[in-house]
């Protein structure tokens, strides 16, 4: 059950974030096309309404920043400042990291009351959105499914933090495909005989010459 | 008086380590609720237009773009180009790792990566050639975080968010600045090379240099994209950053092949749960700076500056100490966030111009990416060299000695950031 939430949140993420491009990229190729003279294609060109890309973009990617973010908290990828805590120690450091968690669901549960609030005075009114004329409550319900799914992940974290004492964390510095990359092959390291030998130090001496 | 409150409360939440966005969240909850009378449900409000511009979405977009082509095969072949380029000077491969840096940051956007990608194929080769690793450590972590800099930046974009200053004009304002950090980075590299004689690259024919330009240049001609673009007006930025997106995906599959088509859904949530991170942050300073506009704080202090007789030069002076301090707890994006609406008012005040203000600001995290003591690249490199951080900050010192007096030249000479954009009429 759990695994099919994770799966469902993944795979709306991924996919919100390429409809977008493919949105915004079809809608900048029409707006030029549609600029070209060719007989017939020209005036089925025109005739397309390209217009509501723009908005549409901006609401998927409301809704991913709010999936994503509560699947972030499950990766560990929300920057935090860890100076203060990364010198405690033990059952110090532990309570802190505790603390933070209970206070991310904390602050996204009472977002969440809001927003659903906010989404059911909403429905109540004729509100849509400017081109799409999609009723404006069905976008917002991003901001309390949103927040409320992110509530469940910091306590998720938080629950296996209690139990098993680790976190999930995100390796900022990850890149593909250099494992198996060898600097031999990038480039061929060849020493030329320095022009000036009389500046080469000795080996071993200081780096620094200052 | 509130403003000090709200600070402590800030500082305070986020010493605790809980993610950034949720203490500036936190900040704006409790004090409303306990401080004043403002209704709760006006924040809600906040929630949702928080992020929605147009504007923002470039984020999104150049961070897909990013990630398309942050690969080791790029990395690869940014340094082979360099190593042609200007491998037979002095410390050559230390001089192919600066350029090979900033071509790399710039087309990633993303520093850490940049440290890790350069990093890890160059440095090797380095020691094997005679140089000593800290040598190499320190023109790895400085150069790697020339990428916010060079455009496409997304440091930029969320200044631009932040103070809706054109994301165009600093873009270009960011290239002449770029070129002549990179250009100072190398020649301190060369200067310490040839001091110690460290050892030079056969020098490359012609016809490899062209042929390893060949390799480089797709991966390059994004940002010819994103500015060319951007500047003749064909996109918009946003437009732009999805464009970019979409050439990168090309690049990244077809042309380069580094990438098969069933990596492809790994990059995209990837990059979507990095940039809802940032909007997620994004969506916090804009309540958080509704806070302090509401509680007039950019004014108090505005006129505080003004009042105290303290001039435009020891106001830059004074951000940039600020600055360079939260530079050593914080990551450039939410420094830019939190800080921004609170100085830009004030450096409107003085006339100070807002995209050279900007640029400063930029400068600024790139030095705090690269300075000790918990510099976000020292502790990437620290990964990939196995040195201490001590070690480290011994072998940055040269180079970020240099940063910080570049630091200096922008911050009082406005033309050097200011005379492209200017040039190319796109502010006054």
């Amino acid at each position: 059950m759990l695994r099919v939430l994770d799966h469902l949140e993944e795979w709306l993420i991924a996919a919100l974030m390429a409809a977008a491009t493919v949105i915004i990229f079809v809608a900048v190729v029409h707006r030029y096309a549609s600029s070209v003279a060719i007989p017939g294609v020209q005036d089925w060109l025109i005739k397309v309404n390209m217009s509501w890309a723009q908005e549409l973009c901006i609401y998927m990617f409301v809704w991913m920043a709010k999936f994503g973010a509560a699947y972030g908290v499950r990766t560990g990828i929300h920057v935090g400042v860890d100076v203060l805590i990364n010198r405690m120690k033990g059952r110090t450091r532990a309570g802190f990291v505790l603390f933070g968690l209970m206070a991310g669901a904390l602050f996204t549960g009472i977002v969440g009351t809001l927003g659903a609030t906010f989404v059911w005075e909403m429905a109540h009114t004729e509100q849509v959105s400017a081109d799409l004329e999609m009723p404006m409550w069905i976008v917002y319900l991003a901001v309390p499914c949103g927040s409320y799914l992110m509530c469940f992940r910091f306590l998720q974290v938080a629950w296996q933090f209690f139990g098993t004492g680790e976190l999930p964390h995100h390796d900022h510095g990850h890149v593909e495909g250099i494992e198996d990359m060898k600097s031999d092959d990038v480039i061929p390291v060849a020493v030329v005989p320095d022009l000036h030998p009389a500046e080469v130090l000795p080996k071993g001496s200081q780096e620094d010459g200052k | 008086m509130n403003a000090t409150i709200i600070f402590i409360l800030l500082i305070t939440l986020m010493l605790t380590g809980m993610p950034i966005s949720i203490s500036l969240g936190l900040t704006v909850l409790s004090f409303l609720f306990f401080m004043t009378q403002v209704p709760i449900e006006s924040v809600a409000m906040k929630l949702f237009t928080g992020i929605e511009k147009f504007e923002i979405m470039a984020i999104p977009f150049f961070i897909l773009a990013g990630n398309f082509l942050t690969h080791g095969g790029v990395a690869r072949r940014m340094i082979r180009f360099a190593t042609s380029m200007v491998g037979h000077w002095h410390g050559g491969l230390g001089l192919a790792g600066v350029m090979a840096c900033a071509l790399f940051a710039a087309v990633s956007g993303s520093s850490p990566a940049t440290v890790v990608a350069i990093g890890s194929i160059l440095l090797p080769a380095m020691v094997k050639a005679g140089f000593p690793t800290r040598f190499g450590a320190g023109v790895i972590t400085t150069s790697g975080a020339l990428g916010i800099l060079i455009p496409p930046s997304i440091v930029m974009v969320m200044y631009s968010v932040a103070t809706n200053t054109s994301v165009g004009a600093l873009f270009m304002a960011g290239v002449i600045p770029g070129i002549a950090l990179a250009s100072l980075l190398g020649a301190t590299t060369w200067y310490r090379a040839w001091k110690n004689g460290y050892p030079r690259q056969p020098k490359a024919a012609w016809r490899e240099r062209w042929t390893t330009f060949r390799e480089a240049i797709w991966g390059l001609l994004l940002i010819v994209v994103v500015m060319g673009g951007i500047y003749s007006g064909i996109f918009t930025p946003t437009e732009a950053a999805a464009m970019s997106a979409v050439y990168a995906f090309f690049v990244a599959v077809f042309v380069y092949k580094d990438m098969t088509l069933a990596k492809v859904p790994k990059v995209l949530l990837d990059s979507a749960s990095m940039s809802a991170m940032l909007l997620y942050i994004i969506t916090n300073a804009v309540l958080f700076s509704f806070l302090i506009t509401h509680e007039n704080i950019p004014q108090a202090i505005a006129e505080f500056m003004v009042g105290g007789g303290l001039g435009v030069i020891g106001f830059l002076l004074m951000v940039n100490v600020l600055l360079l301090l939260a530079g050593n707890v914080m990551e450039p994006s939410s420094i830019v966030l939190i800080m921004a609406p609170i100085l830009f008012p004030v450096a409107v005040k003085l006339g100070i111009d807002p995209v050279h203000f900007g640029i400063l600001i930029v400068v600024n995290m790139e030095v705090g990416m690269c300075h000790p003591p918990v510099g976000l690249n020292l502790y990437v490199a620290s990964g990939i060299t196995k040195m201490g951080i001590t070690e480290l900050t011994v072998a940055v010192w040269p180079w970020l000695l240099t940063m910080l007096g570049f630091l200096m030249i922008v911050t009082y000479w406005p033309a050097l950031s200011l005379w492209l954009p200017r040039t190319l009429g796109m502010i006054q």
